[in-house]
């Protein structure tokens, strides 16, 4: 046996820079696509992704690892997860798949950008690689959701949610176009393999996977904990990008870059993964609360990468741990209330003793949000279920695309955080949210919000009929509560008991 | 309001339900799968008109060459990811038996000084090119207007990234036995400078600049590659046998099984271009714009392989047939 060791040949086969001489630099390399904030070519010789990995290497353990993943959902097929999982968990493969599958689409074509405009080869070759990752993520994400198509019509969303108007999907599409489809190659270096891929997506995956594993759908949790393998590795081509910009000369930037990142996928994860976690996931099931793994996978691990990378804190950290204790339950009130707006039949999560699960992992829960669930309880148990449905939209923040929320009863602070720019007044749900913006105005300046568009008459009659109709969301798709109420039974029987803590 | 009726459970996603037969699962997990194309003005879930939003506007959008239906596009050998590592790897165990084999045999140490040399010059210099290709590719794949398209593009960008594997593989293992030849060091200056490589390399820069998604396209499947193919690599291999270099033969034969393979899906989104029949005309003109350079490039390399002949001339002719066969 004499095949020679990877190290013996993976410099030869990333030094494929070249100086072009029949076209110029900048037009091989368009800023528009590349971006690196000036930093010249050459100095991205120094780039040098720390886990490598060859081509013969990729197809072998790739192959390996599909083989176990599609072995796992053949051996389960017959098991009867799907009619005896508790609903809110078949309501979290529903967000997730309709959340997720198009987006990890919109990552491949992001690694494309980088395979083709990132100014080094080994990123080039790594983004090759990811590029195939997220090809598979897709696939896979498609391919498991589409048996369960012919039970359950709001399976069809995990490919159709980002062809429609609906909100959930147009706040996804908002957040995947602004970290990563619509960036060039070293702001996706940045935004989505840094930012997004090294803290969040550790979260919905490995978080969600041991989330599965308890309520034994084994299926779910080693494809999404095979998926996360991947991650791991493509994650990592954002780290030596941001040391190529520090060292020369734009900490400031790419520290901003790093900044907006995090935001733009808190705010995503906090609407899809924070009520997963806190709401639909039975309560015998949960480990963690989402405001415990986000302690976990995202504060510990960011400040780590950060300090080792010689970055400051986000000018905004002590106010996103703030809105761990109450943004995702504000959501999770949007969620529940506009039901019929979303594919996925959410659980409301607020039995007795689940409000003193939330009570005790959030204190004061009961006296904020619990008096929200405590009108629409006693107008659900009291069968005023007309009390219990939208008649309009709520405010929506121009960054994010969701509601402008926060906490509701005895801790009051919602407000409206707006700004004007050329003649037009935006309207955000956070100081992050404004700050967003003002980085760079001329991504978001003529964007407008479902509510802008229902302003301007585009959403024909302007009444709830119209605004499904435009969501392209009709009755067979729109969420409903996932336990058809049956929680509320316990306040039928004793009504005062709802305060529990 | 009147209530719409209730939407029913289906059989698979409703984009493909209306068709006769069961979905394969190539459909399942490859069709409609681009949302940035849904609205022609606006791709993104952002302003209309910023930068990148105006790139893909201008360079996909408004191509001139039009299709009512992208998402009907479907690669002929329908490729998903998984049966994509499935073929690969065996592909790659099969090259690294010949690697193994062949060394064990001290296969470099029998090569003849002269086809060493010639090795530097037009062998090893061959992994810019084949960079290149990858790069091209992968452009091909974001700015594609289905799914169905990118996905192609998506494996021949890792097919690409294979084979100048492979060219740096074999770079090392000769600048191990043949230390005094610049393998490994010499490249980028034969690549900048060389006679053999300059007018290749004019057309790969150039054809990375074809901004317009279907010229880029016409450029890299139906020009570049073909025309590489035929030179650096199957002519280049037939030397290689005549050199008593059988290891090259080979290696150039399971690169050529790729190309064929993306032949393939190009000849279908070409036949997919052509239900259009206003598009002939402007695939014709990108190719008769491009011939010039690819001839050239095809000639300038093959004069040096000079136990094949007539390499520029089949080369040439090969590219040509295929044009013709795809009616164009």
């Amino acid at each position: 046996m004499t095949i020679l060791d990877r190290s013996e040949w993976y410099d030869i086969a990333r030094e494929t820079n070249w100086t072009p001489t029949f076209v110029t630099e900048e037009e091989l390399f368009p800023e528009v696509m590349t971006g690196g904030l000036g930093v010249t070519r050459d100095k991205w010789e120094k780039y040098d992704e720390p886990y490598k990995t060859s081509y013969p290497e990729y197809v072998k353990i790739q192959r390996e690892k599909d083989a176990g993943a599609y072995s796992v959902k053949a051996a389960l097929e017959r098991n009867k997860l799907f009619e005896t999982a508790d609903p809110g968990w078949i309501s979290i493969l529903k967000s997730h798949y309709g959340g997720l599958a198009l987006g990890e689409y919109a990552a491949m074509s992001a690694e494309a950008r980088m395979t083709r405009f990132g100014p080094a080869p080994g990123m080039r070759n790594m983004a090759t690689f990811g590029m195939l990752d997220e090809n598979r993520h897709t696939q896979l994400q498609l391919y498991f959701p589409h048996e369960h198509c012919s039970k359950d019509r709001q399976f069809d969303w995990a490919v159709k949610a980002y062809h429609t108007n609906e909100w959930a999907a147009i706040a996804t599409r908002r957040m995947v176009d602004d970290l990563f489809l619509g960036r060039d190659a070293i702001s996706i270096a940045i935004m989505l393999t840094f930012a997004f891929e090294t803290g969040f997506t550790n979260m919905q995956f490995l978080g969600l996977s041991s989330d599965a594993a308890e309520v034994g759908d084994y299926t779910f949790s080693s494809l999404i904990s095979s998926i996360q393998t991947d991650e791991s590795r493509h994650a990592q081509i954002g780290g030596p990008a941001l040391e190529v910009l520090i060292a020369n000369g734009k900490k400031a930037e790419a520290e901003r870059m790093v900044y907006q990142g995090i935001a733009g996928a808190w705010r995503l994860f906090c609407v899809l993964t924070g009520p997963s976690m806190d709401y639909n996931t039975p309560l015998a099931h949960r480990k963690h609360s989402f405001k415990e793994f986000m302690q976990e996978w995202i504060i510990g691990q960011f400040e780590r990468s950060l300090i080792d990378l010689g970055l400051d804190l986000p000018w905004y950290w002590d106010k996103l741990v703030a809105e761990f204790d109450y943004m995702h339950h504000a959501y999770q009130l949007g969620l529940w209330y506009w039901r019929p707006t979303i594919w996925w039949n959410p659980a409301a999560g607020v039995t007795p003793d689940e409000r003193d699960w939330l009570e005790e992992k959030y204190p004061g829960w009961n006296d904020t949000f619990g008096k929200c669930w405590d009108v629409i309880i006693e107008n659900v148990v009291a069968g005023r279920m007309d009390k219990t449905y939208p008649e309009t939209l709520p405010i929506l923040c121009n960054m994010s695309q969701l509601p402008i929320c926060a906490i509701p009863g005895n801790g009051w602070n919602v407000k409206d955080y707006p700004l004007e720019y050329q003649g037009r007044t935006y309207h955000f749900n956070s100081e992050i949210d404004r700050w967003m913006f003002q980085q760079s105005p001329e991504r978001y300046r003529d964007h407008m919000s479902l509510v802008d568009r229902l302003l301007a008459g585009q959403i024909q009659p302007p009444d709830i009929g119209g605004i499904l109709k435009y969501m392209n969301i009709a009755p067979g798709e729109c969420g409903d509560d996932a336990h058809k109420y049956a929680w509320a039974d316990a306040y039928r029987v004793n009504p005062f008991s709802k305060s529990a803590a | 309001m009147t209530m719409p009726e209730i939407l029913k459970p289906l059989k698979t996603w409703e984009h493909l339900s209306g068709a006769r037969r069961k979905p394969s699962e190539y459909e399942i997990v490859s069709t409609n799968l681009h949302y940035s194309t849904d609205d022609q003005n606006s791709p993104f879930e952002l302003d209309p008109n910023f930068d990148i939003a105006l790139w893909f506007k201008k360079y996909r959008n408004e191509s001139p060459i039009k299709h009512p239906d992208w998402n009907s596009f479907r690669d002929p050998d329908e490729i998903v990811y998984r049966t994509y590592n499935l073929i690969q790897d065996g592909q790659e165990a099969y090259v690294f038996g010949l690697l193994d084999q062949f060394s064990d045999r001290e296969h470099d140490k029998a090569l003849s000084p002269s086809w060493v040399a010639l090795l530097g010059r037009l062998y090893t210099p061959n992994r810019y090119l084949f960079h290149s290709l990858q790069m091209h590719s992968a452009y091909i794949c974001q700015m594609a207007q289905a799914s169905t398209i990118s996905n192609c593009a998506t494996y021949q960008t890792a097919d690409h990234l294979r084979w100048l594997t492979h060219t740096a593989y074999r770079t090392a293992e000769l600048a191990k036995v043949h230390g005094a030849a610049g393998f490994g060091l010499n490249e980028k200056n034969r690549w900048l400078s060389d006679p053999a490589w300059l007018d290749i390399r004019e057309l790969v820069e150039k054809a990375l600049v074809a901004w317009d998604w279907a010229e880029s396209f016409v450029v890299l499947n139906l020009i570049v590659k073909p025309s590489i193919e035929g030179a650096t690599i199957r002519s280049l291999g037939e030397s290689a046998r005549r050199n008593g270099d059988t290891l090259l033969g080979l290696l150039s034969d399971a690169q050529l099984v790729d190309a064929s393979r993306h032949q393939k899906w190009s000849r279908a989104l070409v036949k997919k271009m052509l239900e259009q029949d206003e598009n002939r005309e402007q695939l014709r003109v990108w190719i008769r714009k491009w011939m010039p350079l690819a001839k050239a490039a095809i000639n300038s390399y093959c004069q040096y392989l000079v136990e094949v002949p007539d390499a520029a001339e089949r080369s040439i002719a090969t590219v040509e047939e295929f044009h013709a066969s795809l009616g164009l």
